[in-house]
């Protein structure tokens, strides 16, 4: 999950609300994932490989967050799967904001046929469940990650679209853009100080609430099945993989979860409070 | 009986006081008005007596409401009053209607709910009925708030405040927006109150409103009741420096000014007409405007005065006819300035920023910036703030200086001083038409009100009430 570069975007413009400690606090926690994302897989080892000798051991020096049933690193296993979890997010989350969000200014603006067919075609994606949609792709290539990627990125952009032509809608016909036009600005600039201002913090709350829908739809699937494959790290299927031995070693099975659960709290603090206006 | 009584109440934000030491008393039968600017804690002193003071301030003195005395910081004790003995009617009554309900359901639930009347829902029905009548309102008994006209909505409103049977009344500001004949029937309702018994304190920045109610007048400046007597008396012989000031702000008594000599037309329409549904606003209006002229727009609320004004700028398509600018001049030399002018800036963009944007968009220099902001008697610092953290007079000085930057041929101003004080509205006017002069730019002023009309234009434009809607 990254944050848009506000700074760069409306130099000029006021600072935007400051962070609030909570978002400070999500920040932090994505930013503990991330890390662990990042150095787990470099120094725990291969997630893949068995070790049957030393199976579900508690966590140790050796193995910091112990072994699961056929003996794999659980450290090394997390690792790889916080770093797909994040990675979809972010990747499937940008490739849906962006042009979602350029194609509602362009709905906004250009009123009849532009705004006609993109709504229609933003109803109908919105017809079918975005799980469905993922669903479906991955019968294609089963196992794979770019179904996930491409079907969430489907799924999403339609969020985007709609709320930043609602949005965009009420301000160009606002008395602020039709002084702008008057004073003799163009369309750049209504774009930089009187869209750009208002959308961006709408946008940031929309993007982590998508980052969080991302993951939670990534675990979900594995979880039942139809996602990434075992013995892909991955947190949905860790679970399932080590649901039947929650008896012996429930450390096992809580770590994957705590992981998502952690992923999830952190990405909904940053959101913050929806700003009112 | 004493109805009110405020003994030595300040209230407090952070170390300021924003009201100090304010005492007065109002009777049964008995009109109080506070005049005062914006910002000069007229409307807090009002808040304080209600017991709805915003958080974060503080008050100390004593308010006696109907002989029971309760400190200033006990809100709770006032609270209670409301609605059956102590109501608001607050400013811009329309956005206090519920817009989901007819207008008559919000008047009957009142009298059930608040006044308790006797024989329930038929009862309270069939006195707001009575209210309806009395008050003009026939035939807008189902209507919803958004089919009132403004001055329909005033009276609702006003029928929904007395149905709770308070008999100590506060208005914030009745007139605000009002144009005279609005403004007039407001008065008598408000009179109406005291003659029956009841007691009014009025809230207003308006001269003509405090004058025609008459009773008691309190002249508040920073804080503080500076002068208070009989209303003939206060503005007919003032004694106080402000008190002048402010009755000479009044556009009545403005200074007649010259008209400069008129060149060519800057902008001529020819047959235009428009209507929104079944309501015809105007047809068939020719208009030219010579360079440097001035011409004035006034008409009632609701006549399409701001329409004409947008069309001229080219902003409002007209249904039929023509408006023609002058070939050679490029559009952003037709200027409008706004009634509220916070609506004429990005929200999130500071002014600094907003005026450079303009400099550098049409090639100009930031000492032009400097020069009409000293012209104006702007402060360098104001720029660097939101255009919400400066006062709407400020603000709508900084409008004309963004205006002025660009030497325009004609500007479009829309009620621009209506939300402003007598003093700010006569300050800016007159800087409006000052400024405008040595730039021999044209004027076409939108106003509801007939004085600075004639003060300012050599031709005044009359635009007559639409036909009330179908009922």
């Amino acid at each position: 999950m990254t944050m848009p570069s506000v700074g760069i975007l409306n130099d000029g413009a006021a600072t935007p609300k400051r962070m609030t400690p909570w978002q400070w606090v999500g920040l932090a926690i994505l930013a503990l994932i991330g890390f662990f994302g990042l150095v787990a897989p470099l120094i725990g080892g291969d997630p893949l490989i068995q070790d049957l000798d030393h199976v579900m051991i508690k966590p140790c020096l050796s193995s910091p967050l112990g072994t699961d049933h056929l003996g794999r690193s659980m450290f090394a296993r997390l690792g790889h799967a916080a770093r797909l979890s994040l990675l979809l997010a972010a990747l499937s989350v940008l490739t849906a904001a962006i042009p979602g969000a350029l194609l509602g200014v362009a709905a906004a603006w250009r009123a009849r046929w532009t705004d006609t067919a993109l709504s229609t075609i933003a109803d109908g994606v919105l017809a079918l469940p975005g799980l469905l949609l993922i669903v479906l792709l991955t019968t294609f290539a089963p196992g794979k990650f770019w179904p996930f990627y491409v079907g969430l990125s489907l799924a999403l952009w339609v969020e985007y679209f709609r709320v930043v032509r609602a949005a965009s809608q009420t301000l160009l016909r606002s008395s602020p853009v039709e002084a702008s036009r008057l004073l003799g600005f163009g369309p750049a600039y209504v774009v930089r100080r009187h869209l750009l201002p208002e959308l961006i913090p709408v946008l940031r709350t929309l993007m982590t609430f998508g980052a969080a829908t991302s993951v939670l739809s990534l675990a979900a699937l594995g979880l039942v099945g139809v996602g990434l494959r075992p013995p892909t790290p991955e947190l949905g299927t860790m679970m399932i993989e080590l649901l039947p031995h929650y008896q012996e070693a429930p450390w096992l099975i809580a770590e994957p979860i705590f992981v998502l659960l952690l992923a999830v709290t952190g990405l909904a603090l940053v959101a913050g409070e929806r700003e009112l206006r | 009986m004493t109805f009110l009584e405020v003994r030595n109440l300040s209230v407090q934000a952070g170390a300021t006081a924003v009201v100090r030491d304010a005492s007065l008393q109002l009777d049964a039968s008995q009109k109080y008005t506070l005049l005062g600017e914006t910002g000069s804690g007229k409307s807090l002193l009002a808040q304080a007596i209600m017991g709805n003071l915003p958080a974060g301030l503080s008050s100390s003195g004593s308010i006696a409401v109907f002989g029971e005395t309760s400190a200033a910081d006990e809100p709770m004790k006032r609270q209670r009053l409301w609605g059956h003995s102590l109501a608001l009617l607050p400013q811009e009554p329309w956005l206090a209607l519920d817009p989901t309900m007819r207008a008559l359901s919000q008047v009957a639930e009142t009298y059930q709910k608040v006044g308790r009347v006797p024989d329930g829902v038929k009862g309270a029905r069939r006195r707001a009925s009575a209210d309806f009548s009395s008050l003009g309102l026939a035939g807008a008994e189902r209507k919803l708030p958004g089919a009132l006209s403004g001055g329909m909505a005033q009276r609702t409103a006003f029928a929904v405040v007395r149905a709770g049977g308070a008999r100590l009344l506060i208005v914030d500001e009745p007139t605000k927006g009002l144009d005279a004949g609005l403004r007039d029937g407001v008065v008598s309702m408000l009179k109406q109150v005291a003659d029956n018994g009841g007691a009014v304190l009025t809230i207003t920045h308006d001269v003509a409103a405090a004058r025609l109610l008459g009773g008691t007048i309190g002249i508040m400046l920073d804080g503080e009741i500076v002068e208070q007597g009989p209303a003939d008396q206060v503005l007919a012989q003032p004694r106080h420096d402000y008190t002048r000031r402010l009755l000479a702000a009044d556009p009545e008594s403005w200074a007649p000014r010259t008209q400069p000599t008129p060149g060519p037309p800057v902008l001529t329409a020819k047959g235009l007409s428009k209507r929104f549904g079944e309501q015809q606003l105007f047809a068939d209006l020719d208009i030219e405007i010579a360079s440097g002229g001035r011409v004035a727009v006034v008409g009632p609320s609701g006549s399409g005065k701001t329409t004409l004004g947008g069309m001229l700028l080219g902003v409002v398509p007209p249904d039929s006819g023509s408006v023609s600018r002058r070939p050679d001049v490029p559009a952003w030399k037709y200027q409008k300035l706004y009634q509220d002018p916070i609506a004429a800036f990005a929200p999130r963009v500071r002014l600094r920023t907003s005026l450079r944007d303009l400099v550098s968009r049409h090639g100009l220099q930031w000492a032009d910036v400097e020069k009409w902001m000293e012209r104006t008697r702007l402060r360098a610092s104001l720029l660097d703030r939101l255009p919400d953290q400066v006062s709407s007079g400020e603000l709508q000085r900084i409008a004309l200086v963004r205006v002025l930057l660009l030497n325009p041929v004609l500007l479009v101003a829309d009620e621009p001083t209506s939300r402003l004080d007598p003093i700010t509205q006569q300050e800016t006017i007159y800087l409006l038409a000052e400024c405008l002069a040595d730039l021999g730019c044209a004027l076409v002023l939108v106003t509801h009100d007939a004085a600075i009309a004639g003060n300012i234009a050599s031709r005044v434009l009359t635009l007559s009430a639409p036909p009330s809607r179908t009922p």
